[in-house]
């Protein structure tokens, strides 16, 4: 059972001086599924996403991501172990062009050195030409192409997310962690970004999908609801949505 | 020429210009101004590394004049006293700065902001008292000389004029080669760093390897910059490499501008020779000096060399 959980978080507790913001979270994400974490504003959802993430250390539990404690591992280490987030407020790379965003998400994969990169060293020139070729890939994907060479800063906010969004998957993540993917974006496209987020989950990529948007959430196979910092109940949506705790404490019915 | 000057005609003449200004400039020129034109190219080769280091990486340094020394005291050292030729001295130095810098640069990088900016001045002001007082193994202010000139095959670089011909072409290559790193899988994630550092370590920079690599890079062309210093006045003393060297170097990367690879090329022309055109006008040109660097940092925050840039694109549409 537990080779099939590519994460897993047990017993994670965190406190800000007075204000327990996590007690005793416990959830898994299977590996190739597309698992949701929802809760209402204040539930704790950012804490346990910057902790899984490595953004912020766990006073209590742990974080397994393939058999691995990666409690105390760097943002780097994870990302390098394939665990690859997005941003609440999208964090492309404002004076970059789209294009070069996009170039940056194979990084990891790529090996060539500062020196083989000022003599233009076969091996390097060969890096940018796979760059550049992965890039307008998941421009056409994604709907990038028209914006590809604007400043990624000046482009609307909407595309600056599935920049974010597109530039991550380039990066092939073993878990592909999302970050209330869907505020501020209209409903047209939420539905859009639906779409492209199943379509991903199918070709196998493991999501973990946090958000307080229940019409995003409902792609998930399995859900998670965090509310005063506990996980008050996992499921499918159907479940979940029948559940009389989430109904008292998120749905307000 | 670059490729893309080739696609463009008008900037290809304007290339061609250039070129010939730089090929005729030095006949047509007295030897102090080649003199001056010398020192534009070594102190575009010194600037070179401050301004990546600011442009790319946000680091602010004022530690180059550490390097600068210590490429000039190994030039001292390993060719006027010990007679090894003129590459053992350069790389000696190089490889010392290199080494120098990640010693100090590993613990320091980790800062960031004024702090880091806090600690590489005093990494110039350890520098600037060190080559002061181990006067055993710098002459301290009476210095070393008898240092040989660069002679390849027999040719000689011992005057201005020959001088001129070698450190540009070397300044030029430099800037090529920055120009490679900066568009390549490297000088991405450098920039990406300096606009969202967590979105990059994300998606797998590591962004304190790179700004020690690069601190490295900019320690290896300061102490290259001051060999060829070495070599040229043939002479080396502690008051070369005081901290205003520093200060001088950082103020033309700011002034040539820090995002283009070019930009310190018009940083190091304008410090080396208005100083020397305005002296013509008495005691007051240090002030009319002063006031010409406030006008350029305010009217002119990307530099000369931004400024020129935003010209050009708006000229050219692009």
């Amino acid at each position: 059972m537990a080779d099939e959980m590519l994460l897993r978080v047990s017993a994670v507790s965190h406190r800000f001086g007075g204000l327990q913001v996590l007690r005793d979270v416990n959830f898994d994400v299977p590996a190739g599924s597309l698992t949701g974490l929802i809760g209402p504003n204040g539930a704790g959802k950012s804490t346990l996403f910057n902790i899984i993430g490595g953004f912020l250390l766990p006073q209590q539990g742990t974080v397994r991501f393939d058999g691995r404690d990666v409690t105390r591992d760097s943002v780097l280490a994870r990302s390098r172990a394939g665990l690859v987030r997005t941003f609440q407020t999208p964090k492309v790379f404002s004076k970059l062009s789209v294009r070069e965003n996009l170039m940056l998400g194979c990084y990891r994969h790529l090996a060539s050195g500062a020196a083989g990169n000022m003599l233009r060293s076969r091996r390097s020139c060969e890096e940018m030409d796979l760059m550049h070729t992965q890039a307008t890939d998941a421009a056409q994907r994604f709907g990038l192409r028209e914006v590809l060479d604007r400043a990624a800063g000046t482009v609307p906010a909407c595309m600056q997310r599935m920049v974010e969004l597109a530039r991550a998957c380039i990066s092939r993540p073993r878990l592909l962690m999302l970050d209330e993917p869907s505020s501020g974006l209209n409903t047209a496209e939420i539905a859009g970004l639906r779409e492209t987020l199943a379509r991903l989950n199918q070709e196998g990529m493991t999501i973990l999908l946090v958000s307080h948007d229940m019409s995003l959430v409902e792609i998930a196979s399995r859900v998670h609801v965090l509310c005063f910092g506990s996980i008050i109940a996992s499921g499918d949506m159907a479940q979940i949505k029948q559940d009389e705790r989430v109904r008292q404490a998120y749905l307000g019915v | 020429m670059s490729p893309a000057a080739a696609r463009n005609p008008t900037r290809a003449l304007l290339w061609g210009l250039l070129l010939l200004a730089w090929v005729v400039l030095p006949f047509v020129s007295t030897r102090h101004v080649v003199d001056l034109f010398v020192f534009a190219g070594l102190y575009t080769i010194a600037g070179l590394g401050v301004a990546f280091l600011l442009g790319q990486c946000g680091i602010v340094s004022l530690a180059q004049s550490v390097f600068y020394g210590i490429g000039a005291y190994s030039v001292a050292w390993f060719c006027a006293q010990k007679g090894f030729p003129s590459p053992v001295g350069i790389v000696a130095g190089m490889t010392l700065s290199a080494g120098i810098a990640v010693i100090v640069g590993w613990p320091i990088l980790r800062l960031s902001g004024h702090f880091l900016a806090l600690a590489t001045l005093a990494l110039g002001i350890i520098g600037q008292v060190l080559f002061l007082e181990w006067d055993w193994l710098t002459g301290g202010t009476l210095g070393i000389g008898g240092i040989p000139r660069i002679a390849p095959f027999g040719f000689a670089f011992d005057t201005p004029l020959r001088f001129y011909f070698l450190v540009w072409p070397l300044a030029a290559a430099l800037i090529w080669l920055h120009h490679n790193l900066l568009h390549s899988r490297n000088g991405l994630a450098l920039r990406a760093m300096r606009d969202a550092p967590e979105a990059a370590a994300v998606l797998g920079v590591d962004i304190h390897q790179l700004k020690v690599q690069m601190f490295v890079l900019s320690a290896m062309l300061g102490s290259f910059a001051g060999s060829l210093f070495a070599h040229y006045v043939s002479f080396v003393s502690a008051d070369s490499f005081m901290i205003d060297r520093a200060i001088n170097f950082l103020l033309l990367a700011v002034l040539g501008g820090v995002y283009t690879v070019w930009g310190p090329v018009l940083g190091a022309l304008f410090i080396t020779i208005l100083p020397q055109w305005l002296s013509r006008l008495g005691d007051i040109h240090a002030f009319v000096f002063a006031a010409a660097l406030i006008a350029a940092v305010i009217f002119l925050p990307e530099g000369f060399a931004g400024a020129i840039r935003n010209r050009w694109r708006a000229w050219t549409g692009k």
